[in-house]
């Protein structure tokens, strides 16, 4: 967090003068109103003495009150309700600040983030579904406002500690926790089984959606002095996990999920699967396959597909519930059906042969979300030429059986961050299963916390109530009546011949216009 | 300023304006002291005009007489505006209200200290008010200390009050200072958790006349309610909640006009 010293400054200005440290941050009233509290009590009871009692003792327990009360204030600095879009995010990014920072034309920077930029381009942005502005007219564009953000450069290394830790796998989990981690001071070691970091990022999601140079520049933010990066090894195949808990104080897996699920049904070894794909089309390689069928409605269905459309097939989505319960980004699905792609919902593959397919069609059961039913006797073919199934992936954590409790589809299982085996830490999608990235980049900084917290031998709700929010002074501005900003995209004609990114830069003035939509909520309700 | 914050103001000097006292010391023993005001205002206050009913309910529950008179009183602004009172008039919540505005690090209080509010009123102002015959709340009340106790104690001029303070006065500074600096740290504190006027009042919100309606179609769940209500009550889920004191302030923060109050 920015300004350490200034806090820690006040901090003792108050443990020394009741009310100093907060008049010393500029909050005057709390200063005055601590100090009145306490001073004027003391020439009161100055000024009534009748020596000591039993009662005595009640008051220096109020004093004591008043005094620690005005420390751990001065420490913490002023705080307020969490906003919906704070509390929805996975990441914990706190939205309406750097919105009011660009509302504001404020100075100050926002504090950095790992992975902002790459989160501006592929999150689902669930601050954008509880956005207060919603039950207006439409919620504040969060997402795409992250663009103009002005971030503080990562903040120098000042400590050193002599613990090592291990980090297994090098994605967008892993690499937050080293970014984290090395900030506190550890000696970082990271494992990775590709030749180049970023895991997911680097290797499956298409360019068009995330650009590759704001990827690597934002992958040797994250790699700082004290990170040390071991490509191309494997754990469980080049190393043994055994060797790796002896040499390091502590080790975090976040090894992701790569197994992809098979459907289990007949022929299934003539269709591909979605992360080969867009593993081999980000390697360079061009599919020319003609009628493709896509099975499934996740993030992974529709990157295959408009990746395959933008090297000329012909595709179409086939997903087993209806279009309107993907589990995919929705402004990716439209962009998709923009650019010709067809969904058809309510229905699911039978059997898989060399040309055809034998789909049937499904409906939806009442009483149980999401679950569906095949309708019996609407069989029918499909002529198509390959079939992608992206069907969901787990775990591939079976190397680690021996040392770690895992569930049955191979999901580590833990506690806050801690699994079985006392020196070893999970997060990411090896805990979660397939999520976001978002909430990849939020497990990995909670987890180095209780790295942190853990090898420092200090408990956990300790560490909570000395972990510090970031606040800068921030300005109201009046509501505005304004409808959302129009994000603009390439023409459809245009984009589904390459892969450059859809989505275009806006005028600066039109997104401070967005961001003074923001209501502020929790300072303007507060009471 | 809004209208609720000018009728508390005014409430307020209202209910503390007898300017005499100031230069002739002593308190107001008049005709007006006969009545009770509908909330929380110690009568020992040298500018009150009126007597607190929480004071007088105690004193005859000491004397082991019924208090018709307060019970009827208490049930008839009840069961009219439930605990609006509290919102609206009452000069010890205006001044928690006004603390909390604060800029300082605030919490949370857990739901479960609301009931203790009940312990308060039929423990320490019931059972033991007449076991003891004595008006116990008032002796612990931070609202007394405040308007009452500190100003009578510095202003006494024969020295025949100083001459009294001893264990009993400490224990009322202390409980003071405890609950001040907890109303900054959290929302109405001492209304939520110790007001026994509030506790008395909190039993009619269910059937008072004037009371709040939730349009569940409209409602988004924003909480925006929650944050703005001064007694933090998730207004959009109970209505009619314990704590809610019908200040309106969520009527009129609601983005979607989803919470209307009406008079049944």
């Amino acid at each position: 967090m920015p300004s350490n010293t200034k806090y820690g400054r006040a901090t003792l200005i108050s443990a020394l003068f009741v009310g100093g440290g907060q008049i010393y941050s500029r909050r005057y009233w709390a200063g005055l109103v601590f100090a009145c509290l306490f001073y004027g009590s003391i020439g009161l009871m100055l000024v009534i003495w009748t020596g000591v009692n039993e009662a005595f003792w009640g008051l220096i327990a109020a004093w004591i009150l008043v005094w620690l009360y005005n420390v751990y204030d001065a420490f913490k600095g002023a705080n307020y309700h969490k906003p919906p879009c704070e509390k929805s995010c996975p990441a914990g990014i706190s939205p309406w600040i750097y919105i009011n920072l660009i509302a504001a034309d404020n100075d100050e920077k926002y504090p950095h983030v790992p992975f902002f930029g790459t989160l501006e381009h592929i999150c689902p942005a669930p601050c954008e579904d509880e956005c207060t502005r919603r039950g207006i007219d439409s919620a504040v564009a969060i997402k795409y406002l992250k663009r103009c953000v002005s971030m503080e450069e990562p903040p120098t290394i000042e400590r050193k500690r002599k613990e090592k830790i291990a980090i297994i796998g090098a994605g967008p989990c892993g690499l937050s926790a080293a970014y984290s981690l090395s900030n506190k001071g550890y000696d970082i070691t990271v494992y990775e089984r590709e030749e180049k970091p970023g895991g997911i990022l680097t290797t499956l999601i298409p360019s068009f959606r995330l650009p590759d140079a704001m990827l690597n520049e934002e992958i040797e933010n994250m790699l700082r002095e004290r990170v040390e990066l071991k490509c191309g090894i494997e754990v469980g195949k080049d190393t043994e996990f055994e060797d790796i808990l002896r040499e390091y104080d502590a080790v975090f897996v976040a090894i992701g999920a790569w197994k992809a699920t098979t459907l289990g049904i007949p022929g299934e070894e003539n269709a591909l699967s979605g992360f080969d794909v867009l593993r081999k089309i980000k390697e360079g390689k061009t599919f020319k396959l003609g009628r493709v069928g896509v099975i499934g409605g996740g993030n992974t269905a529709i990157d295959v597909a408009r990746s395959l459309l933008r090297q000329g097939n012909e595709v179409s989505i086939y997903y087993r519930r209806r279009i309107m319960d993907m589990p995919a980004e929705h402004e990716d699905r439209i962009e998709a059906q923009e650019e010709g792609i067809e969904i058809v919902q309510l229905t699911t593959p039978l059997e898989i042969h060399k040309d055809r397919v034998t789909m049937t069609k499904t409906e939806c059961l009442e009483g149980r979300a999401g679950a569906v039913g095949l309708v019996k006797g609407s069989e029918y073919e499909v002529e198509i030429d390959a079939l992608v199934i992206t069907a969901g992936q787990w775990p591939e954590s079976s190397f680690l059986k021996d040392h770690l409790k895992t569930d049955k589809r191979g999901r580590i299982v833990t506690k806050n961050g801690k699994t079985s085996h006392p020196k070893v830490f999970a997060g990411g999608d090896a805990v979660l299963g397939s999520a976001t990235v978002a909430h990849a980049v939020g497990q990995g900084l909670a987890v180095a916390d209780r790295i942190d917290a853990h090898l420092r031998k200090v408990p956990g709700f300790i560490y909570n109530i000395l972990r510090r929010d970031f606040l800068p002074a921030i300005k109201l501005i009046p509501m505005r009546k304004a409808q959302r900003i129009e994000i603009p995209h390439r023409k459809i004609e245009e984009r589904i011949k390459d892969f450059a990114e859809v989505e275009l830069d806006a005028s600066n003035e039109d997104l401070r216009n967005e961001a003074c939509r923001c209501l502020t909520c929790p300072l303007k309700f507060r009471p | 300023m809004s209208l609720k914050r000018i009728i508390q103001t005014i409430a307020t000097v209202i209910q503390n304006a007898y300017i005499p006292a100031i230069f002739a010391g002593g308190i107001y023993q008049g005709f007006l002291k006969r009545a009770c005001t509908p909330i929380l205002n110690c009568w020992g206050c040298p500018l009150a005009l009126f007597s607190c009913p929480m004071g007088a309910l105690q004193h005859f529950i000491g004397l082991g007489l019924i208090p018709f008179y307060t019970v009827g009183f208490f049930g008839t602004v009840g069961m009219l505006v439930g605990r609006m009172t509290c919102g609206w008039i009452c000069p010890f919540g205006f001044f928690q209200d006004l603390l909390y505005k604060i800029r300082s690090f605030k919490a949370e209080l857990p739901k479960p200290f609301s009931y203790f509010k009940y312990v308060v009123l039929i423990g320490v102002a019931g059972v033991i008010a007449y076991l003891t015959a004595e008006p116990w709340f008032c002796k612990l009340c931070p609202d007394g200390s405040l308007i009452a106790g500190i100003p009578l104690v510095l202003a006494d001029r024969t020295g025949d009050l100083r001459a009294l303070v001893g264990w009993h006065y400490y224990m009322k500074i202390s409980i003071l200072l405890a609950i001040i600096v907890l109303s900054v740290a959290m929302k109405r504190f001492f209304c939520r958790t110790f007001c026994p006027v509030g506790a008395i009042y909190s039993i009619f919100n269910r059937f008072s006349l004037l009371k709040l309606q939730i349009d569940d179609k409209r409602c988004i769940r924003c909480e925006s309610c929650q944050t703005k209500c001064p007694m933090h009550v998730p207004i959009y889920r109970s209505p009619s909640n314990i704590d809610c004191i019908r200040c309106l302030d969520c009527v009129k923060v609601c983005p979607t006009n989803a919470i209307k109050h009406k008079v049944r």
